[in-house]
């Protein structure tokens, strides 16, 4: 018992621990050797796309299936062998899986009941988070009684109110239209701030896993692509999959022709184009194949003559179309000397009023350290 | 042109034609017309049934004169007096009913945990295995099946054939109360689980899933979430398999051997043994009321939506 309480103790600032954990359906890896630690009070988003393993890997760690290798830690322990049940996790379902026959307090009660908690302190529990929602005096009514937007905030409450070690939310807001979506994003954030309880998010919404996280991990086909804060994905995507699922990214295929430190110098249909290597990247040599990745909003466009003044590389291509989507302008661009490749570029600048209109000349540019270069 | 013929399949053609001849048989004007049509075979089926009704009810209240084997003319009210004051059939009624009641507990029982796993099984197979092993006894008549039970539980039958190989002497297994029942169970099972799968499908599993979540155990996520949501199921398979069994005429005659008789077999007695038309008349009648205020009651308590009529439950 003696190491068990020192792993505890030493273990007390990580809430969930995976290691090397995988899972595999008949001949499918849903979850190749997946491994992270997360620490206590954070919220962390498992982002990828549908059949990337992020609700394989969400289901597993609050029990519902068991890893077909390696092992999940919560607060130290190891709990392949405890049933969900006896896990001290709230979740929020992807459907919320309200009780129907039940009204939004007795929704709220059923977790403190189970737990056998006294009348007296169910009923001030339930009242207090139901008021943590924002449902105070919503408690008597039925499920179906309550907007989609009411009925998220009871499944929160429910998932919280038995003050669970960790909460996993699966894809709750999918089906929510946008604008509610985007504020039950904040509303998410608020709520985890103010109880510091440690959270795991899963969606396949980008903009959600920027907004709502301390700590994004990017997974596709299995396996996780990237573990880092927000802005380090967005800003330092460690690979092509993470720079192309999030934020809209032009790829410029070539071959490195020479490095130094972090600067990469590609060779892209004779032209020369310098880049930076990825932060957490596969190593690049000369002679690799590779692309380099700009994000849209990092490509500057101008008129023909323009100078574009402090921008290292400047392409000169012909608007092929440019599409009018409110707080800013999308162009498509085809840029002969890249091989007539086309590049998305967003402009957002909203003083000038100015738009290029399809078939006119234009300039791009973009500044060396935003094009971040992968192998192929 | 012709390219647009070879676009036009013919079948679709053919479908042109029908609908002209549709047209030309049952102008437009005529469709709202339509629905009430299609439900006129029902209407006289469920008239016909009335009309029968009228006929029995007439019957009911004519008695048998013994001595000329005609029904009377003047109406009286003697044979509800007879089959409400005669001990034999307060005898008959009583068993018939204990026995519904018994056999819809039991079937309950048995078919919900059948019905749950075929709607929750992962595995295909063994869905339809179970499926498969549920319609097998439809098939197979009831008098038939009620034979089978004769050759399986007779006194030389395969059950007291192999309690003989371990030393058990031959045990009555047939023509008492138990074996009808355990009859009724085995011909009902197959109503319940059909009516019950329905019920459970409707329940998200995701809902178990968050029952578990929340620190419910298998038996409490049981207890407060599939019971109450499977209610609406339960009742109506109940109802089936209550009025079912109450009424049931083979099962109790041939497993029950002429001492178990419920109420369907005193009807036939009297109609084709006795040939006091009167008399049968009068117990069918009483057996339709009691059927009918029990399945009123039932829907009183729980309301028609049980059945997954209407829609007042989401």
């Amino acid at each position: 018992m003696g190491i068990v309480s020192t792993d505890l103790h030493k273990a007390g600032a990580i809430a969930v621990s995976v290691k090397d954990v995988g899972m595999v359906f008949g001949d499918v890896h849903a979850v190749r050797s997946a491994s992270f630690d997360l620490p206590k009070g954070k919220f962390l988003t498992i982002l990828g796309p549908s059949g990337s393993g992020k609700t394989t890997l969400l289901r597993m760690i609050a029990g519902f299936d068991n890893p077909t290798s390696g092992e999940i830690f919560i607060n130290g322990q190891p709990v392949s062998a405890v049933p969900p049940h006896r896990r001290a996790i709230g979740m929020v379902f992807q459907k919320l899986a309200l009780f129907p026959h039940m009204t939004a307090a007795e929704n709220v009660a059923f977790p403190l009941k189970m737990r056998r908690h006294d009348a007296r302190t169910i009923g001030e529990k339930v009242e207090r988070y139901l008021e943590l929602v924002r449902l105070g005096g919503y408690g008597g009514r039925r499920i179906n009684e309550l907007s989609g937007g009411q009925q998220q905030r009871v499944a929160i409450a429910r998932a919280l109110v038995f003050e669970p070690d960790l909460l996993l939310l699966d894809e709750p807001l999918a089906a929510l239209d946008r604008k509610l979506r985007e504020e039950m994003q904040l509303e998410f954030r608020r709520i985890q701030k103010e109880l510091g309880v440690t959270t795991i998010n899963v969606t396949h919404d980008q903009r959600e896993a920027l907004v709502v996280s301390d700590e994004v991990i990017v997974m596709d086909g299995g396996e996780i692509q990237q573990k880092a804060q927000p802005v380090h994905t967005y800003r330092s995507p460690a690979n092509a999959f993470v720079a192309n699922f999030i934020g809209v990214t032009n790829f410029i295929d070539g071959k490195v022709s020479a490095i130094s430190g972090s600067t990469v110098s590609v060779e892209s249909n004779g032209q020369l184009l310098s880049g930076v290597t990825a932060a957490d990247g596969a190593p690049l040599v000369p002679g690799t194949a590779c692309s380099g990745a700009v994000r849209a909003e990092q490509i500057r466009i101008a008129s023909a003559r323009a100078g574009l003044e402090g921008l290292e590389t400047i392409v000169e291509g012909q608007v092929a179309d440019s599409i009018f989507e409110g707080e800013r302008i999308v162009y498509e661009v085809t840029v002969p000397v890249l091989g007539g490749a086309i590049l998305r570029v967003f402009n957002h600048d909203p003083v000038s009023h100015l738009q290029f209109g399809p078939g006119e000349n234009v300039r791009l540019g973009w500044n060396a350290k935003d094009m971040h270069v992968f192998k192929k | 042109m012709r390219h647009s013929r070879v676009a036009y399949p013919l079948t679709w053609r053919v479908m042109d034609v029908f609908e002209r001849l549709a047209a030309a048989v049952w102008p437009s004007s005529f469709q709202r017309g339509l629905p009430y049509l299609m439900l006129l075979p029902a209407v006289v089926l469920v008239g016909l049934l009335v009309l029968g009704l009228i006929q029995i009810g007439d019957s009911s209240l004519r008695t048998l004169d013994t001595s000329t084997f005609m029904m009377s003319e003047n109406y009286t009210l003697a044979n509800y007096q007879r089959a409400l004051s005669e001990k034999f059939f307060a005898t008959v009624a009583g068993r018939s009913l204990m026995g519904a009641v018994i056999v819809t507990v039991i079937t309950l029982i048995f078919a919900f945990p059948y019905a749950y796993l075929m709607v929750r099984t992962p595995s295909s197979a063994l869905r339809k295995f179970l499926l498969v092993a549920l319609f097998l006894p439809f098939f197979i008549g009831q008098v038939v099946r009620a034979y089978g039970w004769l050759i399986i539980l007779g006194n030389q039958g395969m059950v007291n054939e192999a309690l003989g190989l371990v030393g058990v002497p031959p045990m009555r297994l047939l023509y008492n109360y138990p074996a009808v029942l355990f009859g009724l169970v085995q011909y009902m099972l197959p109503f319940a689980v059909l009516m019950l799968a329905p019920a459970l499908t409707a329940i998200p599993a995701e809902l178990e899933s968050a029952a578990s979540s929340l620190g419910a155990g298998w038996v409490r996520t049981f207890r407060h979430i599939v019971l109450p949501l499977a209610r609406p199921g339960l009742v109506g398979a109940g109802l089936v398999v209550v009025t079912l069994s109450l009424t049931d005429f083979a099962i109790p005659a041939i497993l029950g051997g002429g001492s178990q008789d419920f109420i369907a077999n005193a009807i036939y007695d009297q109609f084709f043994r006795t040939s006091d038309q009167g008399l049968g008349a009068t117990l069918s009648l009483l057996l339709v009321a009691v059927g009918s205020i029990l399945v009123g009651v039932v829907f009183m308590l729980f309301g028609a939506g049980t059945l997954a009529m209407g829609d007042e439950r989401k």
